[in-house]
C-alpha cells in the first residue's frame, strides 16, 4: 500500500469512528482537486463549492460503506463529486438517483495501489498533455461523457455516430490515456471502434 | 449480459456513461463472474485520470467551515441506527433544486430529503445543545429558550441549518450557522399552513453568533416554516427557502 492509499485508509478509519477532524483532514487533501471537477461541471463557482460540500457530506455519512482494503478513498470522492455535479444539471440525467449512483460508484473504486502511486504523482499538465494529444472525437466523447454527464449512447446522438462507434471511441481514449500516462501495464485493449456485440450496438 | 458485453463497455462504465439498466446489468455480471475482467479494472483507473487533467481550484476560506458545521449535526449512517430511513433518502440538498412547476409553499408532501435532513438535526440537537452550554454570555436567551421548550424542529437547507422552538404560546427561530448575506439582503422567516400562501413571521439579518428571532405568530396549525433570501421585508416570497422545517414531526 503506497503513502497516499495508507494515509486516505487511516483517514477513512478515522472519519469512521467519527472523528470529524479527520474529515476536515481529507477536505484539505483533495478539495481543491474536487472543486476543479464540480466547476468543469456545473460551471458557477457558489453552485461548485456547494457540490463539494456535500460530497464531503456524502462520504461522511457514508463511510462505513467503503473498503479502504478494496477502493480508493480519492477515487470514490471524486465519483460522488462528479455524481452530484451531474445531478446538479440533471436534465441531463433526469433518472439519476443519486443514493444508487453512490452506491455504484463504490465498485469503481477498485484502483490498482501502483496505478493509485502514480496517480498521486501525475501533474495535470501531464494529463492534459495526454488529453490534447487524442484525436478530437475521442477527445470530445470522454469530455461529454464525463463532465457533461452523457451516456454514451447520448454521446453518439449528440456527435451523429452509432453507439458503437462513440463506446469504441472512449476505450480507445482511455486506452490511450492509461498508455501515455503509465507505460501501459493494462491488459490488451481493443483497437478497433467497430469491435462491439449486439448488445451495444443496438 | 455476458462477459464480452461487459467488456465492451468498461470504458463507458467506468467513465458513469452507461444507462442505469446497463449499469445495474453490468455491476451484477462482475460481481458474479469468475473471469478477471482485467480490462475493467484498467478502464476505472484510466477514468481517474480525466479529472486528474483539471488544474485544482482552492475552494473559498468559507466552505471548510461550513462544511464542518454541517458534519457536527450530520449522523453518520452507521452510527445512528435510528436515523436508517436516511439511506433512503438523499442528503441535504437545497430545494430550489427540485425546480418545482407550483410555488414551493404547495408542493405536497414535502420532498423526501427534508425527513432526511429533519432527522440528522434532530440527532445533532444533543451535541449542539452541549456545545451552546459551553458558552454563556449573549446565548443565555438561546439556552433559555432551548431548555423551556414544549417542541423543538429542526430546519436545514443550503443557508446552514436552526432550530424553530416552541414555548407556550411563542415560538422562536434560533441558528448559529446561517450564511451571512450581503448588506442589501436580509432572511425572511416564513409560516406556512398546507398549500396556503405563507405567512411572514419575521426578519433576520445579523447572523453573527447565535440569532434567536421571536415569531411574530404561534406556530397554530403550520405545516412548514421557511426562510427566504429577499431584499426587503415582502408579504409573498419571491425565492426558494434556503432552510426549512417540518413542523409537528
Amino acid at each position: 500500500m503506497n503513502d497516499d492509499r495508507r494515509t486516505d485508509a487511516r483517514l477513512a478509519e478515522r472519519i469512521r469512528s467519527g472523528d470529524s477532524e479527520a474529515l476536515g483532514e481529507l477536505y484539505d487533501r483533495y478539495a481543491a482537486t474536487a472543486l476543479a471537477t464540480a466547476m468543469r461541471v456545473v460551471s458557477a463557482r457558489d453552485e461548485a463549492e456547494d457540490v463539494v460540500h456535500d460530497a464531503f457530506v456524502a462520504v461522511w455519512r457514508k463511510i462505513d460503506r467503503f473498503d479502504a482494503d478494496r477502493g480508493s478513498l480519492r477515487a470514490w470522492l471524486m465519483t460522488v463529486v462528479r455524481n452530484r455535479a451531474i445531478d446538479r444539471v440533471r436534465a441531463r440525467r433526469p433518472n439519476m438517483d443519486l443514493e444508487v449512483a453512490d452506491e455504484r460508484s463504490l465498485l469503481r473504486t477498485g484502483l490498482n495501489p501502483t496505478w493509485e502511486a502514480a496517480l498521486g504523482r501525475t501533474a495535470a499538465s501531464d494529463v492534459q498533455a495526454a488529453m490534447a494529444d487524442l484525436p478530437d472525437e475521442q477527445r470530445q466523447a470522454v469530455e461529454l461523457a464525463y463532465f457533461e454527464g452523457y451516456t454514451y449512447r447520448e454521446v453518439a446522438e449528440l456527435t451523429g455516430v452509432a453507439p458503437g462507434t462513440a463506446n469504441g471511441r472512449l476505450r480507445l481514449a482511455l486506452a490511450k490515456l492509461r498508455d501515455a500516462l503509465s507505460g501501459s501495464t493494462a491488459a490488451p485493449l481493443g483497437s478497433s471502434e467497430s469491435m462491439f456485440s449486439e448488445d451495444t450496438r443496438r | 449480459m455476458n462477459c464480452t458485453t461487459v467488456n465492451e463497455l468498461a470504458a463507458a462504465y467506468a467513465l458513469g456513461a452507461i444507462e442505469a439498466d446497463e449499469e445495474r446489468r453490468v455491476v451484477e455480471h462482475l460481481s458474479t463472474c469468475d473471469q478477471q475482467h482485467s480490462d475493467v479494472r484498467s478502464m476505472i483507473e484510466a477514468a481517474t485520470l480525466v479529472p486528474a487533467a483539471l488544474e485544482p481550484v482552492a475552494p473559498s476560506p468559507a466552505l471548510r467551515g461550513r462544511l464542518m458545521a454541517t458534519i457536527a449535526q450530520t449522523p453518520q449512517e452507521h452510527a445512528a441506527p435510528a436515523a436508517s430511513p436516511a439511506r433512503q433518502s438523499r442528503e441535504p440538498q437545497p430545494m430550489r433544486s427540485a425546480e418545482p412547476r407550483r410555488p414551493w409553499w404547495q408542493l405536497a408532501p414535502l420532498p423526501s430529503a427534508l425527513a432526511a435532513v429533519a432527522l440528522a438535526a434532530a440527532v445533532g440537537i444533543g451535541a449542539w445543545n452541549v456545545s451552546l452550554n459551553q458558552q454563556l454570555g449573549d446565548r443565555d436567551a438561546a439556552l433559555r429558550a432551548v431548555a423551556s421548550a414544549d417542541a423543538i424542529y429542526p430546519a436545514q437547507g443550503s443557508a446552514g441549518s436552526g432550530l424553530v422552538i416552541e414555548s407556550g404560546e411563542q415560538a422562536m427561530f434560533m441558528t448559529e450557522d446561517l450564511l451571512d448575506l450581503p448588506a442589501d439582503q436580509l432572511y425572511e422567516l416564513w409560516l406556512i399552513d398546507g398549500d396556503n400562501a405563507p405567512v411572514a413571521v419575521g426578519t433576520l439579518s445579523d447572523t453573527d453568533g447565535v440569532a434567536l428571532v421571536t415569531l411574530e405568530r404561534d406556530l397554530g396549525s403550520a405545516t412548514t416554516f421557511a426562510i427566504t433570501v429577499e431584499s426587503e421585508r415582502v408579504d409573498a416570497p419571491t425565492s426558494e427557502p434556503v432552510l426549512v422545517a417540518s413542523l409537528g414531526t
